[in-house]
């Protein structure tokens, strides 16, 4: 046994240390850890909060159940394709704003603005001011369609058309926050490496393939798992525009079990489901720990 | 990407950001001050014909929004604040007092601030109701507080980074404690990151919706977002108003981000790419 010797000063540093810590412990111990350990034992009781005489240790009779819902597998399935479709969207959209907002201005603060704006607004007031363009009679979607000579659509109350117009503004939402992070990345790409491109006489599209992309990839995969674990809690754009309607076309996991918990009160299944999303969210999670972790090993 | 200097294409460039950015609330604006039967009218005028502040005097008069702005500014600030005061008191534990395994702690915090809402939100209900705490102030101040924690002690953490120890052992050799060095030295040098840190923070709590509405849903202690999203018309959804309402909701918003608009940047992208 060897005891790294440390000196008493740095011994009353450390304990200081920790003594720093401890607010950020109790806090997250108290409004997270003990949270989940409550979410963990509710999900195998049966909890009704209207038949509260029914309670009781159900072990795993609530997963059981949710694998048989079909509500369940339809709200992980739209939470599924929320995924799919706006984390590549809202990537592509804020690389291309990134890419306008890397010009040289010289006045910055219209393009500074105008991504900060929809960063700075709340996800359910993007989801109310959608949902105004969306109206079937007085939104500004069906009037430009009208001028263009089409039929005015039903776009919240068609399942289809419900799905495309939240996923546009959930990416119109995102889009900026992921322009932000790629605009820092591009910024960080030395001009010294255009300057020689072109030297040898590159074409744009050579250089965004053979210069831009390569040197954005850290940036792009911080903006890709950031964009992935809040599209899998998407709720409040849905929520606002549709509220999971038509029929359970837009609702997700999340809308799901805050419907089977607070409206329904079944807090068992309910947090049974809960569980299950901190499962794959944490999965998530841990992939984005690991890079950043990754990063400063390699001093980068 | 070295662009000839071509002003007009720099000058296309920044009308679609800003177009891109703006014209959403732009529209919400030109809205809000129309009538009910201008909005009827086909085909859609995109200019108010004649300009009516009466939906602004509705928002006021009939709907209790200065209620909602209460709520979400007392618990906008009181959770910046306590998140602030922690978040700097981990960063500093971490970048100066060689805690050890400072940076597993550093991740511990980052994961485990960032596990879903939706999934505290239905513990936090029981838990709420169990204290009594429904409806209150507390109950969105102390996992707001939690909710920025991340962002907060990560900007904090750099900004402490590259301040000089020296000038630290420096006030410790007059005599200064620890604390003291940190409180006198460490936080006025840090002023901008502490400055950015805030701003995440109360942008985050101002804006959050899920908690809000789950733990704080009765009418008086409604913060804005449920407020207004909650809104209820005799007949359809009263447009006018709503777009009154969420103006008067994100003005606060707006000044901050025009006032502080290079911290925030900068606070942002040094929480998502540092982490």
């Amino acid at each position: 046994m060897t005891r790294l010797r440390i000196g008493p000063l740095e011994r009353a540093e450390r304990r200081l240390g920790l003594l720093l810590l401890l607010p950020a412990f109790a806090l997250l111990a108290g409004v997270v850890l003990y949270p989940i350990a409550t979410l963990l034992w509710t999900s195998t009781q049966q909890m009704h909060l209207a038949q509260p005489w029914l309670e009781g240790f159900v072990g795993l009779e609530n997963y059981r159940r949710a694998l048989e819902d079909d509500r369940f597998w339809s709200s992980m399935g739209n939470t599924a394709l929320y995924v799919i479709i706006t984390v590549p969207g809202a990537v592509v959209l804020g690389l291309a704003l990134a890419m306008l907002a890397n010009l040289p201005f010289r006045v910055k603060w219209p393009v500074r603005l105008g991504l900060l704006l929809p960063w700075a607004l709340p996800l359910v007031f993007a989801g109310l001011i959608f949902r105004w363009f969306f109206e079937y009679e007085q939104g500004v979607v069906n009037a430009m369609l009208h001028a263009f000579g089409a039929e005015p659509l039903r776009w919240l109350s068609t399942p289809s058309l419900a799905f495309i117009a939240t996923s546009l503004a959930i990416i119109w939402k995102s889009s900026s926050f992921v322009a932000l992070v790629l605009l820092a990345g591009l910024q960080a790409i030395p001009a010294s490496l255009y300057e020689a491109a072109d030297v040898d006489g590159a074409s744009f599209w050579q250089k965004f393939w053979r210069i831009t992309l390569p040197m954005l990839i850290p940036a792009l995969v911080v903006a890709m798992i950031f964009r992935t674990i809040t599209a899998i809690q998407t709720f409040d754009i849905p929520y606002a525009m549709t509220g999971g309607g038509p029929g359970h076309a837009t609702e997700t996991l999340a809308m799901y079990v805050h419907r089977t918990t607070i409206d329904v009160l079944d807090f068992g299944y309910g947090s049974a489901l809960a569980a299950l999303m901190f499962l794959i969210s944490l999965s998530v999670t841990s992939v984005y720990i690991g890079h950043i972790r990754r990063d400063e090993g390699t001093g980068g | 990407m070295r662009l000839p200097s071509f002003r007009r294409s720099t000058f296309l460039a920044a009308l679609i950001i800003a177009a891109n950015g703006f014209i959403p609330a732009l529209w919400v604006f030109f809205t809000s001050m129309k009538t009910e039967t201008e909005l009827m009218r086909v085909p859609i005028t995109i200019l108010p014909d004649a300009p009516t502040a009466e939906n602004y005097v509705r928002v006021f008069v009939d709907q209790p929004i200065l209620v909602f702005m209460t709520n979400s500014f007392v618990v906008a600030s009181l959770s910046t604040l306590l998140c602030v005061i922690v978040s700097a008191l981990a960063a500093y534990a971490i970048v100066r007092l060689r805690v050890p395994m400072g940076t597993l702690v550093l991740s511990a915090i980052v994961l485990v601030s960032m596990f879903p809402l939706i999934s505290l939100m239905v513990p936090l209900f029981q838990i709420m109701r169990g204290l009594g705490l429904l409806n209150t102030w507390p109950a969105l101040i102390l996992p707001y507080a939690v909710l920025s924690m991340p962002v907060c002690t990560l900007v904090l953490a750099s900004f402490f980074q590259d301040i000089p120890e020296d000038l630290e052992k420096a006030a410790m050799i007059d005599g200064c404690t620890r604390l003291g060095a940190m409180w006198r030295i460490i936080m006025p040098l840090s002023g901008p990151g502490v400055f950015t840190a805030a701003i995440l923070a109360f942008v985050n709590a101002w804006d959050e919706f899920l908690l809000a509405l789950t733990l704080s849903s009765r009418v008086p202690s409604r913060t804005l977002p449920v407020g207004i999203t909650l809104y209820q018309g005799e007949f359809a959804f009263p447009w006018p108003i709503i777009s009154a309402a969420l103006i008067v909701a994100i003005v606060p918003i707006c000044v901050l981000i025009v006032v502080f608009q290079e911290r925030v940047v900068g606070g942002l992208t040094a929480g998502g790419v540092k982490g």
